[in-house]
Parts: structure tokens; sequence; C-alpha cells
């Protein structure tokens, strides 16, 4: 739930409980004073009419003050000192209805011993409605105090909270890649500004780890260059030495290989740095069956000395924008992926369509994880010359172009999908 | 052949020196641009082995100076850095060829002659061994003055084996130049045999002689004897 609705929701379940119990105190709070003030008039006239019998001995000719109505009886014994007041409904005949009414019954006596009983009724229905309209009234200046304060807390809040949301977005969009920091906005409350600076610090200080170490593995891979060529020339002379003997050649040979797999290392390593440097950024149409095809030129003896047969289904609109040779080594890899782990007399089934590149080849099953297939240095344990950065370089190349890459394998038949088209029936929808 | 190489690492620059002198060339070492652009001035070189990253400038600027002066001589580019920018300009200049540090000697024995025979033989792109005689122009192979027909992958390995003769010559020198850096093949070396085994047995069919000694575990020797 956002925050905004959140704060809202939980002012308006406050507000409405606060409000309700206030509207109830003060619906009480009135209906009270009223009764007290009937109950006044008529202890007011009760006494009057009181004062009059024990002046005059006799029942007073009086009129209702108030809008009374006023019942006195005479008694001609004595009777117990009695006062109440209470509510009463009483039939009225003319509208067929009950009226609500509040009474006060009183007794006393008066010289001699005799008694006398008075009763004065007061009709409170005007009282109610009078009652009835102060709660309309009074309910619709709550809810609309309510609405009101609920408008303005979200106005407010949805102002106050914009620096927050734009900075979300603006944090949102980081890519360490980029060139640009981060850069967001200054706003006037501290502690959004707090933040803002906490995240500028945090990933102008990860770029610069992250340029840092790129830096370093770069000129580290140019470093290791020159070394390696001076090491590979100086075996280049050894191994030219007469006489030598079988053993000294065997210790060339061990030496040049290692040399040749740090020299591939290197050279993988220097590509994936170049590719994400996007040294790489010229870009033109290639077609995609020309570079495989070109590409399979390249391993045409092989083929044929492993007798591994191949299964073309090319499109002639296979056709990708893309720098050409990111695209040539991409495919090259792949194939060298298929034919490396390849059997005897295996095949490899090369299907391109406008969406797809599926190269699917015959093999062993796999002894690593398909999850660590496209991680650095991941390689089976079967093939000791392998540096393992094969299908890395394929993963950092269709990463580079936002194409998605996946492996599958089905009774030993493993399958490599390259996606790197969303037009179109895609089943994935980007 | 006379040539200059251009090359700031003293032990590196002391290698190609021995390996070329080896191969019966004269050599000049200068470790500095300065160095090798007075050198370049004075003396005439059949071939500049050229790095572009040296202490007191660019590489490329000694080309651009040979260049400006007229100077004659193939100019090779070693670079450590194999960006494809620097590749391209250093030809669009008038290098003749690139190579990446690190290289085979055999690989940049083979450029060399390749530049050289491009620069100096005009019309005559003949390269004789004994009885094979090879023409650089139409890619045709003749021994004892009959056409035997080889695959572009063998013809490129003979003329490698020549230009590398008496030497030996890795398996994996051979890999590098026939199928350049970016195929990655581990078991290729099988068919490097295979390559090899047809090369002999089509020159051995023309009555040529077995020149190819194998150096078991290792590579080959191209000998002439």
């Amino acid at each position: 739930m956002k925050l905004l609705t959140k704060s809202t929701f939980y002012f308006l379940l406050l507000s409405i409980l606060v409000m309700f119990a206030g509207a109830v105190l003060l619906y009480l709070t009135i209906k009270k004073v009223i009764y007290r003030q009937i109950d006044e008039s008529l202890i007011t006239e009760k006494t009057i009419i009181e004062d009059q019998i024990r002046q005059t001995d006799t029942i007073p000719d009086f009129e209702g003050t108030f809008g009374h109505q006023i019942e006195v009886k005479l008694l001609n014994y004595h009777i117990d000192k009695v006062q109440a007041i209470k509510d009463t409904d009483i039939y009225d005949s003319k509208s067929d209805s009950f009226i609500p009414f509040r009474y006060i019954f009183s007794s006393g006596n008066y010289v001699g011993k005799k008694g006398f009983i008075i009763t004065i009724f007061q009709i409170i229905s005007e009282k109610n409605e009078l009652l009835h309209d102060i709660e309309v009234y009074m309910f619709s200046l709550f809810f609309s105090l309510l609405l009101i304060s609920i408008l303005i807390n979200y106005l407010i809040a949805r102002r106050l909270w914009r620096p927050f949301y734009d900075s979300v977005k603006i944090a949102g969009r980081f890519d360490i890649q980029s060139d640009k920091p981060l850069d967001l906005p200054e706003t006037d409350i501290k502690e959004f500004d707090q933040l803002n600076r906490v995240f500028d610090n945090m990933t102008s200080k990860m770029r610069n780890d992250y340029l840092n170490l790129k830096e370093f593995s770069e000129n580290a891979s140019h470093e290791i260059q020159t070394p390696l060529a001076v090491i590979r020339s100086k075996t280049d002379l050894l191994m030219q030495q007469k006489n030598l003997n079988k053993d000294s050649l065997s210790l060339i040979k061990s030496i040049n290989e290692s040399t040749t797999k740090l020299f591939k290392l290197n050279q993988g390593l220097l590509l994936i740095s170049k590719i994400e440097n996007q040294v790489f950024h010229e870009k033109k149409m290639v077609s995609l069956k020309q570079i495989t095809i070109k590409g399979l030129e390249n391993y045409k003896e092989i083929l044929q000395l492993k007798r591994i047969k191949v299964e073309m289904d090319v499109s002639d609109e296979a056709l990708v924008e893309m720098n050409e040779v990111l695209a040539e080594i991409m495919i090259s890899n792949l194939l060298s992926n298929a034919v490396r782990f390849n059997i005897d007399g295996g095949f490899i089934i090369c299907h391109i369509d406008k969406i797809f590149l599926i190269m699917k080849n015959a093999g062993l099953p796999l002894t690593i994880n398909p999850d660590d297939l496209f991680k650095r240095f991941h390689k089976s344990s079967n093939n000791p010359q392998s540096v393992g950065l094969g299908l890395s370089i394929v993963k950092e190349i269709t990463e580079s172009y936002g194409m998605k890459i996946f492996y599958s394998c089905h009774n030993d038949i493993h399958e490599i999908k390259l996606q790197y088209h969303y037009k179109g029936n895609s089943p994935w929808a980007f | 052949m006379k040539l200059l190489i251009v090359e700031d690492d003293r032990s590196l620059s002391r290698s190609i020196n021995d390996y070329l002198k080896m191969e019966g060339h004269i050599c000049e070492v200068a470790l500095t641009l300065n160095e090798a652009v007075q050198k370049a001035d004075i003396n005439k070189y059949d071939c500049v082995i050229l790095d572009i990253g040296l202490p007191d400038g660019n590489g490329l600027d000694l080309i651009r100076e040979m260049k400006s002066k007229k100077l004659t001589g193939g100019i090779l580019i070693l670079s450590a850095k194999s960006s494809l920018d620097d590749k391209l300009i250093g030809l669009k200049i008038g290098a003749d060829d690139y190579l990446t540090k690190p290289f085979h000697f055999a690989e940049l024995s083979a450029r060399i002659n390749s530049i050289h025979r491009r620069n100096n033989y005009l019309g005559m792109n003949e390269i004789t061994f004994n009885e094979i005689r090879i023409n650089t122009e139409d890619n045709q192979v003749y021994v004892h003055d009959k056409l035997i027909i080889l695959t572009k992958k063998e013809y490129d390995l003979l003329l490698f084996f020549i230009a590398n003769r008496n030497r030996i010559i890795t398996k994996e020198s051979i890999v590098e130049h026939l199928w350049g850096d970016n195929v990655i093949l581990t078991d290729s070396f099988d068919f490097v045999y295979t390559h090899v085994k047809n090369l002999r047995k089509k020159i051995v069919a023309s009555e040529g002689r077995n020149y190819i000694k194998c150096i078991y575990g290792f590579g080959y020797k191209f000998i002439d004897s």
C-alpha cells in the first residue's frame, strides 16, 4: 500500500472514531441541557402552584405558563411528600399516536391534614425536533470537516513526499556503468535532503569503485601482454636450440602450453572488459546467416574429423543490428561450443528465424550446474585445455544488446536458445 | 633483410633480435621513438617492427614520419593493445600488417616474409624451395613443375613452413596462424595433424621429398636437407 494511501486511511479511521465519539458526547450534553431546562421549568411551575394552594387553600385558577398542562387534586387526608420527574407517552386521539411528555408528579400537604397532588406535563416532541435538527447540522458539519481535512492532509502529504518519489524514480534508473553520476535534486526538506546526499555519496562511491576495478582489470590485462610476449619469445628461442634432449623439450612444451592458456585467458578477459566498456559501438545490419556460414567454414575440418553432421535451417531474414565483430565472436563461440562438446558421429542443428537463434548439439550429460553454464571460469572437468570463458563472452555480448539467452538439455541434446529480437509473437513479453 | 626492431622492453627486443638474426636477418634495435626516428632517417630498412606504446611517444608517429619523408620499407605493428582502432589507424596511415602481443616467432617470421615479398618482388611473386615452387599471386604450388592442388589451409601451412624452415614450429602457432585468435579449439591438434599429413602426402605424391619432420608432442620442423 502506498504511504499516502496508508496515512490517509489511518487518518480517516481515527478521524471517524474521534468525530463519532465527539458527536455522541455533544448530543448527550445538549440533550441533558434541554431536559434540565424542562425539568427546571416544571419545578418552577409546581412551586408556584404549591404556593398558591398553601396561600388560598383552594385549587388556584391557573393557566399553564410555558405551555404546560396542569392537573391538581386536593385530598382530605394526609399524604406523604413525594416528588418525581419522569417521561411518558400519552395517546392522542386526534393524531392517533403516542406523544412523548415529560411530567412532574408532586404530592404534599397544606393547612390541616389535607393533601394535594400536582402533575404537570410538558410536551417534549418539539424539543426532540430541535435535538434532531441539531443532530443533522452537527453531522453534516463533522462530515464536511472530515472530508476537507482528509483532502488537505492528502494534498500536503503528496506535496511533502514528492521529492522522495522523485528521488526514488531517479535512483531506480541508476546504472553503475553509466558515465553520469546519480545527481538527486535538492529539496528543502531536511530528512529527504539527507537521504539524497547519502544516496549520492553511496552511488558515487560505488561508481568510483567500479571504475577503478574496471580500469585495474583492463590495465592488468594490458600489462600482462608484454611479459607474456617475453615468455613466449624466450621459449621460442629456447626450443630452437640444437641438441635439446627429450626432457628439456617436454619442459618447454609445458611452458608453452601454459603460456598459450594464459594468453587465451587474458585475451578473453580483455574482450569482456572491452564489451563492457562498449568499445564495439559501431553498429550495422548484419546477416546471421552469412556469419554462421562463414563461421562454420572454420570448423569444416574438425567437423569432418569428428564426423559431425550439420543441419542448417537459417532464414535469409535473420538480420540484427549489432557490431559485426561481436556478432562474429558470438556465433563463433556458440559454434565452437557445439563442436567442442559434441560426440564422435554427433550432430549440430542450427535454426535461425527472425526472432530466435537456436543451436542444438549432441553431447554428453552436463557435468556442471546448468545455472553456472554462462558464468566465467565454469568449465567441465573433462576439458583441461578450456579456459571457460567462451559462453560467458556470448552472455556478455547478448546482455550488452539486451538479448536473452537460455540453455536447456533433453536426452543429452544440448540446446542454446538466443532471442535476439522481441518483435512478433514472442512468448516472452517485454 | 635489414630490419629495425622498435620495442622498449629490453628483454623482448633482445629476443626478437636474437631470433631474427638466427633467421639470417640483419637487425638493429631502438628502445625509444626518438632513437627509432633517428635510425630510420639514416639507414634504409626492409622492414620496421614497431611497438606502439613507447616511453617517449606513440609508435604511430614513426609511421607518419617515415611516410612524410617517403622512406621505403615495410612496417609491421606490434601491440599489446588489440584495440581495433589502433589497428585500423595504423593500417590506414601506411603500416603493412599488425600483430598482437604475445605472438609466436614463427608467426612474426611469416608476416615479415610476406611483407617483404609484397614490397620487393612486384611481378615476381614466386617462392622457390628446392623442387617446390609457389606462385603467391595465383596461389598455386608446383612440385617438379607439376601443379599440385592444395586446399586453402594446406597452402597457408606450406607457406608458413617455408617461412620458418629449419625451426621448430609448435602446434599452437600453427593453429593460430591458420584459424586466427578468435577460434577456440581445444582438440585442434588432431586436425593440425590431418592437414600436415595431407600436405605431406600431396608433395610426396608428386615425387617431392618429405621435408616435414614431426617433433613428437611438440610440433613440426620443415627441414631443408
